[in-house]
């Protein structure tokens, strides 16, 4: 079996505003076909890093690769990845034909049929002015106009984060299927972890401006522990794994890690972490060193 | 990019027209009136009350002084400001057109409709004004050298520029139109105040007492009047020489004021430099336009790089 190319290939990438970095030697792959979930707390950097990859903005440092080319304001490029921003920006007195159209004189590869048919099928009336519509058919708009744009690439950043639970359902099923369609690859910034669970096969975390994790999904379920003993030491533990986060009480320890390897000491006792826990550990951890804290146990 | 832009822009190209179809029809209902009117006139020498009744009329087209400006308002400003404001400068970049491409139709557009509209204005004022200038002692005077010739076309091209300059530091598209009132009023004054009169070496004429100062060819553009004694210009109260009697008649005193040396001394631009003048004008304004522009260009790439 062969490994699929790497859709996304970013190394080093950084982005500078001023003296601040927004982003700072982000490095990952994501292979063809596959739908990345894109994960972090606010201010992470993951609008700025998928505005790069989108060619909407140059990077400070570091290089990017989608669908194997670097990101640029060149119309070869542009062809090849479909964005959607945060606002999902359309025009307020367009309505969702003036917009299919506005993609037909844009775009060289454009579906009109399929974007029409879609709209139709989730009963979004083409006629009507999008300022006219509910978060959740804009969103609806938005990626249509994405998709019938036929990219290689699709990067959404928080396309969901308005909607609500059944609109949220309805766009990650339109997602969904569409990735199944047309086999595109997709990185999907997003906060609500379940979602992320339902639509995506891969995961990356930005913590502070940096990638902390970036792997299958499947493989950092069985990846990260959380361990658990009357002992008090973790010295040997960090010193073969990477402890994300350790929660003392008086009577045990407890400890969230990324396993590097098989775990040889008996004394700590093994649980499963959900991904929602996993990035939660992730999320808390400030300059690479692991979230700890004291828990105090209240008298009965 | 031809059709969004005319699907983004329609409803103002429409107001735009029928506003200047609206002028159109009175300016040249009373134009061809007034030039009748004048011709009838003449042979019978009996034009002094010719623009009576058209008292409104005059008024219209002096209003047009405010064409520019509001060229500069309502396209300038809000072309490419309400797209970054409303974010939809996300939508059109996500489509396979780059930013450079969608920038320069975005300013041909604005710029075309701003040379269309304004010259259209501009031309409709000339045509009607002939008959006004046939009356007026000269074109420089009042608003009739801004409202005329290429001048209000050169305005209106620095008010787009301004405006979109205006956009792309605010990002808002309010505060964009009020800096493009203030700054488009106060480099129209200054230059008419401080830069016109010098466009090219003006004339001087040394004129006697008795002109009260009157005397430059019809059609001049009077910059300055001064007294002199003897060549050097006098300011303050003036005290007349012991010689000259006050009991005399004011023919007797001017007389008396010349034998001593005074003069008067008018500083002017003949009218024979009233295109000149106007290139020159249209030039000035224009090439701050093309500086206002390409600032705008180079900000807005790296407030988005």
């Amino acid at each position: 079996m062969n490994t699929p190319a790497a859709a996304l290939r970013v190394a080093g990438l950084g982005k500078r505003y001023r003296a601040k970095w927004a982003l700072k030697d982000c490095t990952f792959s994501v292979p063809a076909g596959r739908v990345c979930g894109l994960v972090g707390a606010n201010g992470a950097g993951k609008t700025t890093l998928l505005r790069m990859l989108a060619g909407l903005s140059r990077p400070s440092a570091g290089t990017a690769e989608v669908a194997g080319a670097a990101p640029a304001d060149d119309p070869a490029f542009l062809a090849e990845v479909g964005f959607l921003a945060q606002e999902i920006p359309l025009y307020r007195r367009w309505s969702a034909e003036d917009h299919l159209r506005m993609g037909a004189h844009l775009n060289p590869r454009w579906d009109d049929a399929a974007g029409r048919e879609r709209l139709q099928s989730l009963h979004i009336p083409l006629g009507q002015r999008v300022g006219t519509m509910s978060g959740g058919q804009r969103a609806q708009v938005g990626l249509a106009l994405a998709l019938a744009k036929h990219p290689r690439v699709l990067l959404l950043d928080e396309p969901v984060a308005a909607l609500d639970p059944l609109a949220r359902r309805d766009f990650l099923s339109t997602l969904a299927e569409a990735v199944v369609e047309h086999g595109i690859t997709v990185m999907l910034s997003s906060h609500l972890v379940a979602d992320l669970e339902r639509v995506c096969d891969h995961l990356v975390v930005l913590a502070e401006g940096r990638t902390v994790l970036a792997d299958d999904l499947d493989d950092v379920l069985a990846g990260h522990r959380l361990l658990t003993s009357g002992r008090r030491d973790t010295a040997a533990l960090e010193r073969e794994h990477t402890v994300l986060r350790v929660e003392r009480t008086a009577r045990q320890v407890s400890v969230w890690v990324r396993l590097n390897g098989p775990l040889h000491d008996p004394a700590w006792e093994q649980s499963e972490l959900s991904l929602e826990e996993i990035m939660l550990a992730y999320l808390g951890m400030s300059a690479g060193r692991p979230d700890e804290s004291v828990v105090r146990e209240v008298s009965a | 990019m031809i059709w969004v832009l005319w699907r983004q822009h329609r409803a103002q190209v429409a107001i735009a027209a029928a506003a200047v179809l609206a002028f159109a029809v009175p300016v040249l209902i009373t134009g061809r009136k007034l030039a009748d009117a004048l011709i009838a006139c003449r042979s019978g020498n009996t034009c002094g009350g010719l623009f009576d009744g058209y008292q409104a009329m005059t008024t219209l087209v002096n209003i047009t002084v405010a064409v520019p400006l509001l060229i500069g308002v309502f396209w300038g400003a809000t072309v490419v400001c309400r797209e970054v404001e409303a974010g939809t400068t996300a939508l059109v970049w996500a489509q396979s057109i780059t930013r450079r491409r969608w920038l320069w139709s975005k300013l041909l557009a604005l710029f075309v409709f701003t040379l269309a509209s304004s010259a259209a204005v501009a031309g409709l004022v000339t045509w009607w004004s002939n008959t006004h200038n046939a009356q007026v002692e000269s074109r420089f005077n009042g608003l009739q050298f801004d409202i005329q010739g290429v001048t209000p076309v050169g305005y209106a091209l620095f008010a787009s520029a301004l405006g979109f300059l205006a956009g792309v530091l605010w990002r808002r598209t309010l505060p964009a139109m009020a800096t493009t009132i203030g700054g488009f009023v106060v480099v129209r004054i200054a230059i008419e105040n401080y830069l016109r009169p010098h466009f090219m070496a003006p004339l001087v004429r040394s004129l006697p007492m008795s002109s009260g100062g009157d005397g430059v060819p019809s059609g001049s553009f009077t910059i300055s009047k001064e007294l002199t004694l003897h060549g050097h210009v006098l300011s303050g109260p003036i005290t007349a020489p012991t010689g000259c009697s006050r009991s005399g008649t004011r023919e007797t005193m001017d007389e008396c004021l010349n034998a001593s040396g005074f003069r008067f001394r008018v500083t002017y631009q003949p009218g024979g430099r009233y295109w000149g003048f106007q290139w020159i004008e249209f030039g000035v304004f224009a090439a701050l336009a093309v500086l206002l522009v390409a600032s705008g260009v180079v900000l807005l790439r790296r407030q988005d790089g």
